[in-house]
């Protein structure tokens, strides 16, 4: 690593020590006599290479006005942090989505805007973990290694996937391992999904399992580890953002898929495009995005996202709050049984006198499916069964729609409750505690007001 | 701007293009990020050469004054944005044993600088009075209170 040796390269922490005000006049571009352009152009850049652990190469191609936003807040440029929800501002995106998180970029969906039978690209939920990655090129030349416990390792480009395998194309719910987090008491740590954190599409791609058996996993093979090009949010390129994987019966199931297309369009970068695996009814982070590499595992994979209480739940439940015991951790896998009504949206105001209100939704089971979904219009005192749609295939959502009648004119709360083929239906609060807020999927809860 | 190499990119977020002199409260923080950005010489290193391509989304830019008003607010909003945006950290509600927890989880999962002595004690002060453990879900929200 290249390091400071030049005397004129002082860091700036050193100069704010030496000389605050005259550092401030500097960095701002206020002081007399200094222009921002030029400090940065001169001294300025190296100083902060220095302060960074090294000098920046190349710094002095840097534009003036790039450098830690902490180093100089405007504060008439800055809108005031906004109440309420912030709204999703990305190109080819809706702007109904609710912003969680900018950096990383993290949007989910409100519940009203998932009522397509498929989600549409725009509207479907973001979850990134790291930096997003430059756009690729040239799409069919992105090229996916498989290693590890297998006979034949070998590098496969895009290209190369779309025309050696056969392709298929399934209707799948990605979901979050987080979506539900916000319904925990006390809060579980991380970004606030409501239901938002999931979307059916479309994917198109190849079997995981062939690609797999063209490199013959080894019977050592028990796990996959899977590795991105997304950069790290601290910038150390050499840190991956998180690498997941399954025990490999679920790696096999036909329905796990390497994609490339999205409701038939080419995968967007900001979902993961060019090419991205889908590992269906498992949290979201299992279906790695920007896919580089399978590393076939010879146990269970232990890279960032794995371990501690990441993506784990707790075994013998625990009280909430307290301090977590990785020891009584398991990971999670299927997701759990989900319903959420899509119209009409929270917050509806109906003409005074409407009775019947026609409701829709849709529900989910992760590895499962969903035998029922009940409405309720008196906070649960009485429940009636909705028509429930069969998947289309395996993994797909199962829309469901009912009628209910309102006795009266005003304030009304509907919940929805789904049970899935196993019989586990949908609790009242958010079960089972964890710190960092997994398998939250208390009833979805509305209110609209008549009058 | 033809040669702008993708550290451009990387730190698409920062921006200082309109800058406002610092007080001196604020440029002792700065020290604490400078600190915290330590950990990101690497992206110096590696990523030039390649051009930088204009980023499909800007963060809105933050700053601390959105957060509670309290003792290290600057210091623990500089020494945490070098890697996310604040919201990820205020979003949160935890009790200190739990941000003490999070601040070794950044360390030992994300490469934060280990945070030690008087540092740590102002940083845990702030978050744990700011953000204090919360028994209420943020989840559900009733369209029609208002707020
Ligand atoms: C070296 C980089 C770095 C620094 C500095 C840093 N963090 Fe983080 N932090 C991360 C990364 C990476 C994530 C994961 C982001 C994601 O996956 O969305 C994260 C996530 C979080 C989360 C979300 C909770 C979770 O379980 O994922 C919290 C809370 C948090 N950080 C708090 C802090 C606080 C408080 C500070 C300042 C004292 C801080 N961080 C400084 C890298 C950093």
């Amino acid at each position: 690593m290249a390091r400071s040796t030049g005397k004129t390269e002082r860091s700036l922490e050193q100069m704010y020590d030496n000389d605050p005000e005259r550092t401030d006049a500097a960095v701002s571009g206020h002081g007399p006599g200094t222009s921002r352009r030029g400090f940065l152009g001169g001294v300025g850049l190296a100083a902060v290479g220095v302060a960074a652990g090294g000098t920046m190469p190349f710094g002095r191609h840097m534009p003036a006005g790039i450098l830690p936003t902490a180093l100089a807040q405007d504060k008439k440029s800055t809108p005031a942090a906004a109440k309420g929800p912030i709204h999703l501002d990305f190109p080819g995106k809706d702007k109904g989505l609710v912003v969680l998180g900018e950096r990383p970029l993290v949007a989910e969906t409100p519940e009203h805007l998932l009522d397509d039978d498929t989600t549409p690209i725009d509207k479907f939920f973001i979850r990134n973990n790291g930096q997003l990655p430059d756009e690729a090129k040239d799409p069919d030349k992105w090229t996916i290694k498989i290693d590890g416990e297998v006979n034949n390792p070998f590098e496969i480009t895009l290209g190369e996937l779309k025309s050696k395998y056969k392709p298929q194309t399934l209707r799948m719910v990605l979901e979050c391992g987080g979506n539900g987090r916000s319904f925990y008491a006390p809060r579980a740590s991380g970004n606030q999904w409501t239901n938002g954190g999931a979307g059916c599409a479309e994917w198109t791609g190849v079997r995981l399992a062939d690609v797999l058996k063209t490199a013959g996993v080894k019977p050592s093979g028990i796990y996959t580890a899977h590795y991105a090009a997304d950069l790290h949010l601290s910038g150390d390129a050499d840190k991956p953002v998180i690498s997941r994987g399954v025990r490999m019966p679920k790696a096999m199931e036909p329905e796990c898929m390497i994609v490339w297309a999205m409701n038939g369009q080419p995968l967007p970068n900001v979902h993961g495009g060019p090419v991205r695996l889908i590992i269906p009814g498992w949290p979201g982070s299992a279906s790695q995005k920007w896919l580089t590499r399978i590393w076939v595992r010879d146990k269970e994979h232990d890279g960032p996202g794995m371990t501690g209480t990441s993506y784990r739940v707790a075994i013998n439940p625990m009280v909430p709050g307290d301090k977590a015991d990785p020891k009584n951790f398991r990971i999670l896998e299927s997701m759990p049984v989900r319903s959420i009504i899509t119209a009409p949206a929270s917050g509806t105001r109906l003409a005074a006198g409407t009775r019947n209100v026609a409701l829709r939704g849709a529900s989910w089971a992760g590895d499962l499916t969903v035998r029922r979904v009940d409405v309720s219009i008196d906070y649960g005192q009485s429940w009636q069964e909705a028509k429930l749609s069969d998947p289309r295939n395996r993994f797909d959502w199962q829309r469901w729609t009912t009628n209910v009648k309102l006795p009266s004119d005003g304030y009304y709360e509907i919940w929805s409750r789904a049970t899935d083929s196993e019989g586990k239906t949908q609790p009242h609060v958010a079960a089972n505690w964890n710190p960092s807020g997994y398998g939250g999927n208390p009833f979805h809860r509305i209110a609209v007001l008549v009058g | 701007m033809g040669e702008i190499p993708s550290i451009g990119s990387r730190f698409w977020w920062v921006d200082l293009s309109m800058a406002t002199p610092m007080t001196a409260k604020r440029a002792k923080a700065v020290r604490l990020l400078l600190l915290a950005l330590s950990v990101a010489s690497a992206v110096f290193l590696v990523t030039v050469g390649s051009v930088a391509q204009q980023p499909a989304f800007q963060p809105r830019l933050e700053e601390p004054e959105e957060y509670p008003d309290l003792p290290g607010r600057e210091e623990t909003f500089y020494f945490c944005v070098a890697c996310h945006n604040f919201k990820l950290v205020a979003q949160q509600g935890m009790s200190r044993h739990r941000w003490d927890g999070t601040l070794n989880f950044m360390t030992e999962r994300h490469g934060m600088p280990k945070l030690e002595g008087k540092e740590r004690e102002t940083i845990l002060d702030y978050l744990e009075k700011a953000f204090p453990e919360s028994e209420a879900p943020t989840g559900w929200q009733n369209p029609f209170l208002k707020r």
